[in-house]
């Protein structure tokens, strides 16, 4: 009994180093011969790291029971605990979720918005034939009795429906004009600028390009001096200066402006953008450059922007005319190498074109 | 925001140092500040207030003995490393009480912590035998191994103390509470 607790004693000191080397060295040789104190070294040690641990531990929660007692727990918990109400609840578990549904419909809106704002022309197409009032056809009546009154004509009773306008492709009378301007037409009269009219024939529809070819078959025509102008084939470049003569009105009405885009309508590439004024009777007239050359046909104006008109390029009047067989146009057609009109002033070249441009009056 | 912390939030820094040096006001901050995340987690799921304490105590002590014993390398904010230390014990908990531990609401990231929760159940059993160890000593030895043990009173206090007539019958007697002890403890 005596001798354990003396043991123990030496054991405690040794663990907490308190022995001296030469006892140290002395205990260690013991341990390494007696098993048995080893034994019971080795399980003081776990003890006493047990008891160590335990003591700390203890302290520690003593303490923290004291920060505990600080704090305002009941007043916190019901500040944090699951709301009674479902919906916040809801959110305050799903804030998450909810954030990226939100951005979603976000994104979603402004995606729409942009599509539907695209810088595309959105306006609507406007062909330019003009529906002929009756009040205005009255006029027009009255001045055909006045100057036809001494012709052989054969007067039309009825008023004419649609007007537009249409211009000379070969000196034996072929004409070309729009095709939504003849398109549903029972007859159609043509009416040059002394007031003549004439009764023609639409020989070829291309509703694709908006392009109709017309024969003047009245026995009252005759044949025309040599056409004019030419036929330009090749695109022109933006911002030529470019004018149109049109039948708007029951008179000739010049219109002068630039090409403000090489494509047409929506992107279209067989037009040109023209920035020109035209009204309704404007439709199938010829679109010049300064040469004289005939670069285009008249056809429509988006109705939502300001001088945007658009012009069928000339290369799409050739191709209707190449569609035509050669016999029934009689001779080939063949414009002028060199163009009369260049180098003409603007009044000079009207004065000779506008006896090539008509009016087109269509009844149904 | 309801899971604001109040502004009183120690650094990590300080805290880590703090514990170091065996300040408790830095603990007593650590504590104050980081509670209501614990108790917002727990209330929210399934939990009262006193499991929230329970918890977040043992998540204290286990942060405390990780930086005391010198291995502690800040991979994460304290923040997150002491909400999800109590997250994994809860659910442990939750589990065997056979609750269901699917949809916990959770409020922080989280990062791995199993092996410091798993060595920190064995300390912890450890604890708690020692705890009933001692309670099953009894009187007056509890006492006496206690204050040599582990508020470090000299035989001569504990002499004094207790009104033994010298060293040497104190000595005797917690050698004798000494071998009950080990012997509850080892058996336990």
């Amino acid at each position: 009994m005596r001798n354990d607790i003396e043991l123990d004693a030496i054991i405690e000191d040794y663990l907490q180093g308190k022995l001296t080397p030469a006892e140290a060295e002395a205990f260690d040789k013991l341990r390494a011969n007696d098993p048995v104190i080893d034994h019971k070294v080795v399980a003081h040690k776990v003890f006493m790291d047990a008891i160590k641990q335990y003591g700390k531990v203890l302290s520690l929660k003593e303490q923290m029971d004291k920060a505990h007692a600080g704090i305002d727990v009941a007043s916190l918990s019901e500040k944090l605990s699951p709301h009674p109400s479902f919906i916040i609840n809801m959110w305050r578990k799903n804030k998450s979720a909810m954030a990226i549904a939100a951005s979603f419909i976000l994104l979603t809106i402004f995606s729409i918005y942009s599509i539907q704002h695209n810088t595309l022309q959105n306006g609507t197409y406007e062909v330019m034939r003009r529906e002929i009032t009756n009040i205005k056809n009255s006029q027009n009546k009255l001045v055909r009795t006045i100057n036809s009154s001494s012709k052989n004509e054969k007067g039309h009773v009825r008023a004419a429906q649609f007007g537009g306008t249409g211009f000379a492709l070969t000196a034996n009378g072929y004409l070309c004009t729009n095709y939504h301007v003849v398109r549903d037409a029972d007859s159609v009269y043509v009416q040059n600028n002394k007031g003549d009219s004439f009764k023609v024939k639409v020989v070829y529809r291309d509703p694709q390009y908006d392009i109709a070819i017309l024969k003047i078959t009245d026995d009252s025509f005759t044949p025309l001096s040599s056409i004019p102008y030419k036929l330009k084939k090749n695109s022109i470049g933006m911002g030529e200066n470019v004018y149109t003569l049109g039948y708007p009105k029951d008179d000739a009405v010049l219109g002068e402006g630039y090409i403000s885009s090489k494509t047409g309508h929506v992107g279209d590439t067989t037009q040109y953008q023209v920035s020109i004024p035209i009204n309704p009777g404007n439709s199938g007239g010829p679109l010049l450059d300064n040469y004289g050359n005939i670069i285009g046909v008249i056809t429509a104006k988006e109705n939502q922007v300001d001088g945007a008109t658009f012009a069928i390029k000339s290369k799409y009047i050739l191709e209707a005319l190449n569609a035509i067989p050669q016999d029934s146009l009689g001779k080939k057609v063949v414009f002028a190498k060199k163009n009369p009109l260049q180098g003409l002033n603007r009044t000079k070249q009207i004065d000779k074109i506008e006896n090539y441009v008509y009016m087109i009056k269509v009844y149904n | 925001m309801s899971n604001k912390l109040s502004d009183s939030v120690p650094t990590d820094r300080e805290v880590v140092l703090g514990i170091l040096n065996n300040s408790e006001d830095a603990l007593n901050k650590l504590y104050i500040g980081y509670f209501p995340m614990i108790l917002q987690f727990i209330v929210n799921n399934n939990g009262d207030e006193d499991d929230a304490k329970d918890v977040y105590q043992e998540a204290i002590i286990i942060l405390y003995n990780k930086i005391k014993s010198g291995d502690f390398e800040l991979s994460s904010k304290l923040k997150t490393y002491i909400y999800s230390v109590c997250r994994r014990i809860w659910l442990k908990k939750l589990a065997q009480q056979s609750k269901k531990t699917n949809n916990v609401s959770d409020f922080e990231d989280i990062v791995s912590v199993e092996v410091d929760v798993e060595y920190h159940e064995e300390k912890d059993l450890q604890f708690e035998k020692m705890g009933s160890a001692l309670q099953n000593l009894g009187e007056p030895c509890k006492t006496i191994i206690q204050d040599f043990y582990i508020n470090n009173l000299s035989m001569q206090d504990i002499c004094e103390k207790f009104g033994y007539t010298n060293t040497d019958n104190a000595k005797t007697q917690k050698y004798k509470c000494l071998q009950r002890l080990k012997k509850l403890f080892f058996q336990s």
